[in-house]
């Protein structure tokens, strides 16, 4: 699953350009290195967040991406179904349909959320704004061990939940460190096969705008951060980017290790454990957990041995055959005699 | 089956590599089908987690463990047996012309009580009943083990194929279950009970062998 890229509208591509070059000039952030912001969005990618570049959009009733991504994504969940079926036997419906406007949690119909949390930032007391959605992790559980491939992992490095496929299980939601992915009721494939005892609804988090990228556009947050805190670009150049960054302002990095390493690298001059002290994690809040492990981890050595069974079943076939042929030859040497 | 008597009233029907084959397959299909269930997320809204004992059930990284353990097993031991018996061209098993037909005849004989036809090794349903087996047996190993080195090697396989092998797994799955179902059923039918004792022993009853599979025994004295 390649994306296609679509020859860079020169208008388009342009404006981005000169717009995030304007920003970074007019307030003296980080510039972006020439080949990042000209480099096409193909191939393996990565997001960067540079949180000392995020202001949480202070002033504004909204960030804005949280606010275009409300925009971008809303529209596409379908209509709810009315009444939603109840679930046999935990009757938990998750209805979000009537609060899409909530932006203090995530939801399927919020697929970011930014936390403020207070630091100490060269001694003096900050608000520090941390957008939070979906790590895109390198080998997301969530995706390969969904029962129905329902959530998959793109190419592009995007993790990305087909809601037509989805049962709304929430196995996904289970496995991940940080709980992302939200459920939606009355929606989805559930409805059409056996909606009281099996799935739930559609799983919903951010696939980081894979139609956009398709497009060659930048997913809808990052392409509307006024502080241009969020970049996206080849993976190999963002790591870089991410590293040369932290080094300069003598900070921390988060999402490169994590969950056995991610798409999204956090870029923080207050340490990442600490912030993560700062956050009460809750339903919709996930917590930081800097240096989580990736748990299916613990499972592939057992996998790989499933691998080499083929190969031991082979070798202990031939070695059966060998012995009762000897056998078979020397019983028929005996009967001779 | 300690006298000497009773051993001579016995007669072998299957080696000890068959049997070990046979529970091998059997115990380890039985755990993956188990561990498979409980890859979906159904123990803990069924409320199986709260059955004593059954806590680790609604666990996806303690049954994907399990799961993996039980497919060693499962896997080594189909690639043994299509190599053991495919070299020592054991193939009795295998379905030979005729045997749908004859196998409705002989279902027939459980209702009327006719006298059933002779039989060789294997009765035809029971060369049939292998291959409904080996079916999805086959679907799933070939689906699992590409699933398999999806989750440690590519996690961003090519979507369609996943989707095939995820399917095909899944699929298998049912049919494995109903394969299963049929196969345990085929116990209820009266004459096919003395064959349990051979899946057990190895050995049959040597009157049942000469009244039932009379084509075996004569096979059998032929090739002595």
């Amino acid at each position: 699953m390649h994306h296609e890229q679509k020859p860079a509208g020169i208008s388009r591509r342009g404006l981005f350009k000169l717009s995030a070059g304007l920003v970074a000039g007019a307030t003296g952030l980080a510039a972006l290195p020439k080949q990042l912001t000209a480099a096409p969005l193909e191939g393996k990618l990565a997001t960067l967040i540079d949180l000392s570049l995020c202001d949480g959009c202070a002033g504004k009733a909204q960030p804005a991406c949280v606010s275009s991504c409300k925009q971008a994504k809303n529209h596409t969940i379908p209509q709810v179904v009315d009444p939603i079926p109840s679930p046999f036997p935990t009757n938990i419906i998750e209805d979000w349909s009537k609060k899409q406007a909530v932006d203090n949690r995530l939801t399927p119909y919020n697929r970011i959320v930014v936390q403020k949390v207070q630091a100490t930032i060269n001694g003096t007391q900050q608000t520090v704004s941390i957008p939070r959605r979906c790590m895109h992790c390198d080998n997301p559980a969530c995706a390969t061990i969904c029962p129905f491939s329902a959530n998959t992992k793109d190419a592009s490095g995007a993790v990305v939940i087909d809601q037509d496929l989805c049962f709304g299980g929430a196995k996904c939601k289970t496995v991940c460190p940080w709980e992302i992915p939200q459920r939606q009721s009355g929606v989805g494939l559930y409805l059409k096969v056996a909606k009281e005892f099996m799935g739930n609804g559609v799983m919903y988090k951010c696939d980081l705008c894979i139609d956009r990228l398709k497009q060659g556009k930048a997913p809808a947050c990052v392409e509307s951060c006024p502080q241009k805190a969020m970049i996206i670009g080849p993976r190999e150049q963002i790591y870089a980017e991410a590293e040369r960054r932290a080094k300069a302002i003598n900070g921390h990095l988060f999402g490169k290790q994590e969950n056995g390493g991610t798409s999204t690298l956090y870029v923080s001059t207050v340490p990442f454990t600490e912030l993560d002290q700062q956050i009460v994690p809750g339903k919709g809040q996930p917590a930081l957990k800097p240096g989580v492990k990736r748990k299916m981890a613990e499972s592939d050595g057992m996998g790989k041995a499933v691998l080499a069974a083929p190969a031991i079943g082979l070798v202990a076939g031939l070695v059966g055959v060998f012995t009762k042929l000897s056998k078979r030859k020397a019983d028929n040497a005996g009967k001779e005699r | 089956m300690t006298s000497t008597s009773s051993n001579a009233s016995l007669i072998k029907r299957h080696e000890a590599i068959v049997l070990f084959e046979h529970w091998g397959i059997a115990l380890s299909g039985l755990v993956l089908l188990m561990s498979g269930i409980f890859q979906l997320p159904s123990a803990a809204r069924y409320k199986i987690t709260t059955i004593p004992g059954f806590w680790w059930s609604g666990n996806f990284f303690i049954t994907l463990k399990i799961h993996y353990i039980a497919s060693v097993i499962f896997v080594g031991l189909i690639v043994f047996h299509l190599v053991y018996h495919w070299l020592l061209k054991e193939r009795a098993m295998l379905p030979q012309q005729g045997d749908v037909s004859q196998s409705i005849e002989v279902l027939k004989t459980f209702v009327t009580k006719a006298p059933e036809p002779p039989f060789g090794k294997y009765l035809p349903e029971q060369r049939l009943a292998y291959v409904a087996i080996a079916v999805p047996v086959l679907m799933l190993t070939v689906s699992g083990l590409v699933k398999t080195w999806k989750n440690i090697y590519a996690p961003d396989l090519d979507r369609s194929l996943l989707l095939w092998m995820t399917w095909i797994h899944n699929v298998g799955f049912i049919l494995f279950f109903l394969a299963f179902l049929g196969h345990i059923a085929a116990l209820l039918i009266k004459p096919n009970r003395p064959m349990l004792r051979g899946m057990f022993t190895g050995k049959v009853s040597r009157a049942y062998a000469e009244h039932r599979h009379p084509l075996w025994i004569k096979e059998q004295e032929q090739n002595r």
